[in-house]
C-alpha cells in the first residue's frame, strides 16, 4: 500500500482536503459576484436607471453573507499549510510562502480594506469614492485567486526551483510564478468565478420569475447575464481542454488517472487510443474491471491525432500512481457540467434572439426557468469536482515529483487529526447551513424598492445602514452629480 | 564591499520588525473588538449584542485580517518557524480559529435572523472570548520553545528526497503547550481583551447611553484585574524563562526599569482620563500599554523568535527570497495602514444602542 495512503497520512489529507473544500464553497462567488457589483454599479452610475441600484443592493445582500463565510473559512486556510503541513512548509518556503505573504499583504488584506466602505458605506462616503470601494474589493479577490492559483500551480508544475538544503529555493522567480499549470490554472479558475457569480444571478432572477415578484426588474438583470454566459462558457470549455493538453506533458500520471487509463498499449502493441467515458478500477488501481470505451478520442483530446500514444499508468511505478476513482469521475462530472452549462447560454440566447426573454415570454417557459434555477447549483459542483481532481490527481505527490505528501506532513497523533476533522465538521457545515439559510431567506424577503437612494434627502436611512457612528464626514457630499 | 550575508541579515531582522508591527495591529485593533465581544457575553439582552456588533460591523474586518497578515509574514519570511511553531500550537490555534469563524459568520447572519438571533449572538460572543483565549494560550506556549528534530515527521524510514533533509520539524506531542503557564496567559489575553473592549465601547458609545454606562464600570474592573494580570505574567516569566531574567537583570537592566516605569505612567494616564470620562484618550493610553509591553516581549526575546527554539536568522527564508520580499512587500506596508486608517475614520464617532441596532 501507498505510504500515502496509510491511515495517518490519509486523515491529514482529509483534514486538509476537508477545509478546502468548504472555503472553495465562498470564495468563487465572492470573486465573481463582486464584478457584477462593480458592473451593476456603473451601469447605475451611468445610465441613472434606478433599477440598477435596487440590484446591486439586492445581490449586495447575498454577497455579504458568502463573505462573512469566506472569510471565516478563509483565516484557517492561511493557518493550516502550517499545522497540518509543516515539513511542507518549511520545504516550500522560499517559494510557496513568500507567495502567500504576497496574497496576505497585496490581496487578503486589500480587500478587507474596503469592503467595511464597500457594504456600509453607501450613505457615508461619496458615490466615487464607493465605486472607487467596489472596484477594488473586486479587483483585490481576483488578485488573491491569482496569487492562490500560482502557488498551487507551483506544486502542479515546480519550475524555477533547486532543492538545496532541505528547501526549495528558487533560481528563476519568472519561470516559478508563471509557472506552466498556473498559466491555464488562473485562467481556468477565474472564468469559473465568473460562471459562477452569473448563474448564481441567472438562477435567482429566474426564480423571482417564476414567483411573478419582481418579474421585470430580473428580467433585466438576466438579459445581460445570459449574454455574458454565452461568451463565457465556451471560453471556459477552450480553457479546460488547454489545462487538459498541458496537464497531459507536465503531469502524466495525473491525466492518466483523470482519463483512467491503465494501459499504455493494447495487447497487440498498437497504442491505446480509446476514451473511456465510465470505469471501474480493480482494487490494486492498475486496470478497470469495466470500462465503456471510444476508441481514437484520447488521442485526439491529448495529442490532437488519431493514433498518438498517451502514456497510461502503466508507464510509471505503482508507488507514484494517484488513485483512479476521484479524478476520473469528478473529470467527467466537471466537464459534463461544463457543457451543460454551455447549453443553458445558448437556450437563452436563443430566448433573447426570439425575443422572448420577457416577462410574457418566459412565463410561458416555466421549464427554463426552473433549469435556470437548478444551474444556479452546477457551477458549484464543478468547482469542487474540479480542485478535486486537481488534487488527487497530483497525489501521492504534495510537490509534484518531487516532495511525496507523507514528507510534507506535520508530526501529528491519530486523536489530533480526528478531533480537527470532527471540529472542523462541525463548524464548516454550521457555516454552510447557516449560509445557504439566510442566503434563501434574503432571496425569499427580495429586493428593497423603498429605501431612499443614496444622496437623496435621508429620512431613516441612517438606521438602515447600521455599522457607524452618528457623525458624518464632512466629506461624505454625492460627488457623481449624474444621477437623478 | 557588498556583504551579501550581512545584507540578509538586516532584512531579515528588518521583516522580525515588520512581523512584531502586524501582530502588534491585530492585537491592539481586534484586541478591542474581541474584548467588546467578552463584554457582550455578560449582557443580558440581545439588543444589546446586536447594537455591539453593529458597532464594529463596518470595521472587524480589516481589523482581524491583521492576524492573516501576520500569519502571511511569518510564511513568507520565517517559514521554519510557521511550519513548526503551527504545528506545535495546533490545538490552541484551532480553538482559536474556532472562534474567529463563529464570530465572523455571527455578524453576517445576526443581521437577517429573526427566530436564530440570540444563537448567533452567542455564537459571536463565545467566538470573542473563544480567540483571544486560543492566541493567549498559543503566545504562553511560544514564549516556552518546543521540541524539534530532523527527519521526516511522520512516516519515518520511507525514502525520498528529503530523507536527509537538515530542516528541524516539531516533534512533540498535542499537548506539549499545556502548561499552568500558557493557561494562565490564555486567561490573561482574555483579561488585556477584555479592558481594550471595555475603552473601546466607552468610546465608541455617547455618555449616557446604557451600554456606556455598563462599559465605564467594567473597563475599571479590568483595568485592575489586567494590571494584576501583567505583574503575574512578569514575575512568572522572570521565575521560569532564563533568558529573560538575564536580560532584564542585565546590564541593562535600567533600561528595562525605566522601560516599567512608563508602562506604568501610560496605564495611569489611561485609568485617569477613563475616571474623567475622556473615554478616547483613555483608549489611546491603554493603546500604548499594549504597545510598550508589546515590544518589550520581542526585545526580550531578541535574537529568538520562538525562544531557545529558533532564532530569527535560523528561521528566516534564504537571502534570496527575503529580498524579493522585502523589495515587493515593504511598500504595501504604509498603504495598507492608509487605506484601514481610513476605512476606520470614515465609521469613527460615537454612536448609540439604538441607532445601532435599528439596522439589525
Amino acid at each position: 500500500m501507498l505510504v500515502e495512503n496509510s491511515l495517518p497520512i490519509l486523515l491529514s489529507r482529509l483534514d486538509f482536503a476537508w477545509i478546502t473544500s468548504m472555503h472553495i464553497l465562498w470564495t468563487p462567488l465572492t470573486i465573481g459576484v463582486s464584478w457584477i457589483l462593480f458592473g451593476l454599479e456603473v451601469a447605475w452610475l451611468r445610465s441613472g436607471d434606478e433599477r440598477w441600484y435596487r440590484l446591486n443592493r439586492f445581490f449586495e445582500k447575498i454577497f455579504i453573507v458568502n463573505f462573512g463565510a469566506g472569510v471565516a473559512t478563509g483565516v484557517t486556510m492561511e493557518m493550516a499549510f502550517g499545522i497540518l503541513y509543516g515539513p511542507f512548509s518549511q520545504a516550500v518556503g522560499p517559494f510557496f510562502g513568500n507567495i502567500l505573504g504576497f496574497e496576505t499583504i497585496t490581496a487578503f488584506m486589500y480587500e478587507a480594506g474596503f469592503i467595511g466602505l464597500m457594504v456600509f458605506g453607501w450613505n457615508k462616503i461619496g458615490k466615487g469614492m464607493h465605486l472607487f470601494s467596489t472596484f477594488n474589493v473586486a479587483f483585490a479577490s481576483s488578485l488573491s485567486a491569482y496569487w492562490i492559483l500560482v502557488a498551487n500551480g507551483w506544486m502542479q508544475t515546480p519550475d524555477g526551483i533547486v532543492l538545496k538544503d532541505g528547501l526549495f529555493q528558487v533560481t528563476n522567480w519568472w519561470s516559478a510564478i508563471f509557472n506552466e499549470s498556473n498559466n491555464w490554472g488562473f485562467p481556468h479558475m477565474w472564468v469559473a468565478t465568473m460562471i459562477l457569480g452569473f448563474f448564481v444571478l441567472a438562477g435567482t432572477s429566474a426564480w423571482f420569475i417564476l414567483k411573478n415578484r419582481h418579474a421585470d426588474l430580473f428580467v433585466k438583470m438576466l438579459k445581460p447575464a445570459i449574454l455574458a454566459l454565452l461568451i463565457a462558457t465556451p471560453i471556459q470549455i477552450w480553457l479546460g481542454d488547454s489545462l487538459g493538453v498541458d496537464v497531459a506533458h507536465s503531469e502524466p500520471t495525473t491525466l492518466a488517472a483523470m482519463e483512467g487509463h491503465f494501459h499504455t498499449y493494447l495487447p497487440d502493441g498498437k497504442p491505446n487510443t480509446a476514451w473511456n467515458l465510465i470505469a471501474i478500477p480493480n482494487a490494486a488501481n492498475d486496470a478497470s474491471l469495466f470500462s465503456i470505451r471510444i476508441p481514437h478520442v484520447l488521442s485526439l483530446l491529448e495529442t490532437h491525432t488519431l493514433n498518438g500514444v498517451v502514456p497510461g499508468l502503466d508507464q510509471f511505478p505503482a508507488k507514484d500512481r494517484p488513485d483512479v476513482w476521484v479524478p476520473f469521475y469528478s473529470f467527467r462530472i466537471m466537464v459534463a457540467i461544463g457543457f451543460f452549462l454551455f447549453f443553458m447560454a445558448l437556450w437563452g440566447t436563443m430566448l433573447i434572439l426570439r425575443g422572448q426573454l420577457t416577462v410574457a415570454g418566459l412565463r410561458k417557459r416555466p421549464w427554463f426557468l426552473r433549469t435556470m434555477v437548478f444551474s444556479a447549483f452546477l457551477p458549484y459542483l464543478a468547482i469542487w469536482t474540479g480542485w478535486w481532481t486537481r488534487e488527487v490527481g497530483r497525489q501521492p505527490w504534495v510537490v509534484y515529483n518531487l516532495m511525496r505528501t507523507y514528507e510534507g506532513t506535520s508530526h501529528m497523533g491519530l486523536g489530533q487529526e480526528i478531533v480537527w476533522f470532527l471540529g472542523y465538521g462541525v463548524f464548516e457545515l454550521t457555516v454552510w447551513a447557516g449560509a445557504w439559510y439566510f442566503f434563501s431567506r434574503v432571496i425569499r424577503k427580495g429586493p428593497d424598492l423603498e429605501s431612499p437612494l443614496p444622496g437623496e434627502p435621508e429620512q431613516d436611512s441612517d438606521q438602515e445602514h447600521a455599522g457607524g457612528g452618528l457623525a458624518k464626514p464632512t466629506f461624505a457630499k454625492p460627488t457623481f452629480g449624474k444621477s437623478h | 564591499m557588498f556583504d551579501l550575508a550581512r545584507i540578509a541579515t538586516t532584512l531579515t531582522t528588518w521583516w522580525w520588525l515588520l512581523l512584531s508591527l502586524m501582530f502588534l495591529f491585530y492585537i491592539a485593533l481586534d484586541g478591542a473588538d474581541l474584548g467588546a465581544g467578552v463584554f457582550a457575553l455578560f449582557s443580558p439582552e440581545e439588543q444589546e449584542r446586536g447594537a455591539i456588533m453593529a458597532s464594529m460591523a463596518g470595521m472587524w474586518d480589516g481589523n482581524e485580517t491583521w492576524l492573516v497578515v501576520a500569519g502571511g509574514v511569518l510564511f513568507g519570511a520565517f517559514p521554519l518557524v510557521y511550519g513548526s511553531a503551527f504545528n506545535y500550537l495546533m490545538i490552541p490555534l484551532m480553538f482559536a480559529l474556532w472562534g474567529i469563524i463563529s464570530r465572523a459568520v455571527a455578524f453576517e447572519f445576526h443581521v437577517h435572523a429573526t427566530g436564530s438571533k440570540r444563537f448567533w449572538g452567542w455564537a459571536f460572543a463565545v467566538g470573542s472570548f473563544m480567540a483571544p483565549f486560543g492566541a493567549g494560550v498559543a503566545l504562553g506556549a511560544t514564549l516556552q520553545g518546543f521540541p524539534m528534530q530532523a527527519g521526516a515527521a511522520m512516516a519515518k524510514g520511507a525514502p525520498g528526497l528529503f530523507v536527509n533533509s537538515p530542516v528541524p520539524h516539531f516533534t512533540g506531542t498535542a499537548l506539549t503547550f499545556l502548561t499552568p503557564f500558557s493557561i494562565f496567559t490564555g486567561f490573561g489575553a482574555v483579561i488585556t481583551a477584555g479592558l481594550a473592549g471595555g475603552l473601546y465601547l466607552c468610546a465608541r458609545f455617547e455618555k449616557g447611553d446604557p451600554i456606556n454606562v455598563k462599559a465605564q464600570r467594567w473597563t475599571t474592573l479590568f483595568s485592575y484585574l489586567a494590571l494584576i494580570a501583567i505583574v503575574i505574567t512578569l514575575v512568572w516569566s522572570y521565575a521560569i524563562f532564563p533568558w529573560a531574567a538575564a536580560k532584564w537583570t542585565g546590564p541593562y537592566w535600567w533600561v528595562w526599569a525605566l522601560w516599567l516605569l512608563v508602562v506604568l505612567f501610560f496605564a495611569f494616564k489611561s485609568m485617569m482620563n477613563h475616571s474623567m470620562q475622556k473615554d478616547f484618550v483613555a483608549l489611546l493610553w491603554g493603546e500604548g500599554v499594549v504597545v510598550l509591553l508589546w515590544f518589550a516581549m520581542w526585545a526580550t526575546m531578541f535574537p529568538y523568535i520562538v525562544p531557545e527554539t529558533w532564532t530569527i536568522q535560523a528561521a528566516a527564508n534564504p537571502a534570496n527570497s527575503i529580498a524579493v520580499f522585502t523589495l515587493f512587500m515593504t511598500g504595501f506596508v504604509p498603504i495598507m495602514i492608509m487605506y484601514n486608517a481610513y476605512q476606520i475614520w470614515v465609521f469613527r464617532g460615537r454612536t448609540t444602542k439604538m441607532a445601532s441596532y435599528g439596522g439589525h
